[in-house]
């Protein structure tokens, strides 16, 4: 009787390992498509959106940060490269993120990195090639997402960020 | 019973069973297995291509865009510094001193990692918001209700947790988050 089982019961012991396996793997990009479709709706693909402070009643991402001002482009390199330039914000804490499909960092500039200077990036894909004065970043999706923290505090400073970050640009060329 | 009935129910088990484990090891939170200072718990690896599939897969759950940790690191503090799991309804203080970094602070949330509700608007405490004394030890109270200085409101929500950011972390944190000196989360009492 139990000899009849004897194979089912592997069959199904490799069909839990895969489906295990399977959906560790998947929930990174089913979630990170579903952060781009929120963040898709405050503006269109390739151009900067410039969050207000996260409060309770406007939260987007999980675990947002009060303190940080955000600004969001979701990219697309399909069609070309897309260049990044970023304004620096003297005196505060900033930063730009490259997350690619799978959650992964590509790359990450802040003003310690860049000495204070503006952060000039081109996300780029095989066989696609950086314009002159942009650093290159490889991407291994066409699609992900630029995220600009800059530290807000005290929390007064916060129209002065606003009008300099907004001269930052996200662009395809 | 005929034999692929046998198959088609174990492989249908074997499916369910997979990915229902899966799901609820990601949603188990970010600390599993990870690096403990006190109460605080932390990763070496999120956001990089380092990280295993089941830390992807908890980041992206509980800290989606979460930096590497070159540029910062984020501390988790389910529990206080006896054990006991953070509960809204109780007062906390939380004491410290330097942080070996550039910049940090420490914010309240609920459930995967939402702000919660609260008439006084205040959802974290940066490292600008306290005072430290000469020897730079400095504290702030977590509680219900309205506190003198520096304090964050629970919302009187029944669990809460606190994540602490520290922004450009020295080269020791990095390496050994476990001996970096994390502040207490003590037990005042409970409404």
């Amino acid at each position: 009787m139990m000899r009849r089982w004897i194979f089912p019961i592997l069959a199904g012991g490799l069909m839990a390992f895969g489906a295990y396996q399977a959906t560790l793997l998947a929930t990174p990009y089913a979630l990170m498509q579903a952060a781009l479709m929120k963040v898709g709706k405050q503006g269109p693909a390739n151009q900067f959106a410039f969050a207000p402070m996260t409060t309770a009643d406007n939260q987007t991402i999980v675990r947002p940060s009060p303190d940080l001002s955000y600004s969001t482009c979701v990219f697309d390199v399909s069609k070309g490269p897309v260049l990044v330039d970023v304004q620096p914000v003297p005196g505060h804490y900033w930063s730009v993120s490259i997350f690619d499909a799978r959650t992964d960092v590509a790359a990450v500039r802040s003003d310690r990195d860049t000495k204070g200077k503006a952060a000039r990036l081109a996300l780029v894909k095989a066989g696609q090639t950086a314009p002159a004065g942009y650093e290159p970043v490889r991407v291994g999706y066409d699609r992900g997402l630029v995220l600009i923290r800059i530290l807000v505090a005290p929390a007064s400073t916060f129209p002065t960020i606003d009008a300099i970050r907004q001269k930052s640009t996200c662009k395809q060329v | 019973m005929k034999t692929w009935h046998r198959y088609v129910i174990c492989v249908a088990l074997g499916l369910i069973g997979g990915a229902a484990y899966a799901v609820q090891l990601v949603r188990g939170g970010l600390n599993d297995g990870l690096v403990s200072s006190g109460p605080w718990e932390t990763g070496k690896s999120f956001g990089t291509v380092d990280a295993s599939t089941l830390t992807r897969a908890k980041v992206a759950l509980s800290g989606l865009l979460a930096l590497p940790a070159k540029e910062a690191m984020y501390f988790t503090a389910t529990r206080d510094s006896n054990g006991r799991a953070l509960d809204g309804r109780c007062t906390y203080d939380v004491r410290g001193g330097t942080l070996d970094g550039r910049w940090w602070s420490v914010t309240l949330y609920e459930g995967e990692g939402w702000l919660v509700k609260n008439a006084a608007k205040r959802w974290s405490i940066p490292a600008s918001a306290v005072t430290t004394d000469a020897q730079g030890r400095w504290s702030f109270t977590v509680s219900p209700d309205t506190q003198s200085g520096s304090w964050l409101p629970t919302g009187s929500v029944e669990a809460f947790d606190l994540t602490l950011r520290l922004y450009h972390p020295s080269a020791d944190i990095i390496k050994s988050p476990e001996t970096a000196q994390m502040p207490a989360i003590d037990r005042k009492g409970c409404a």
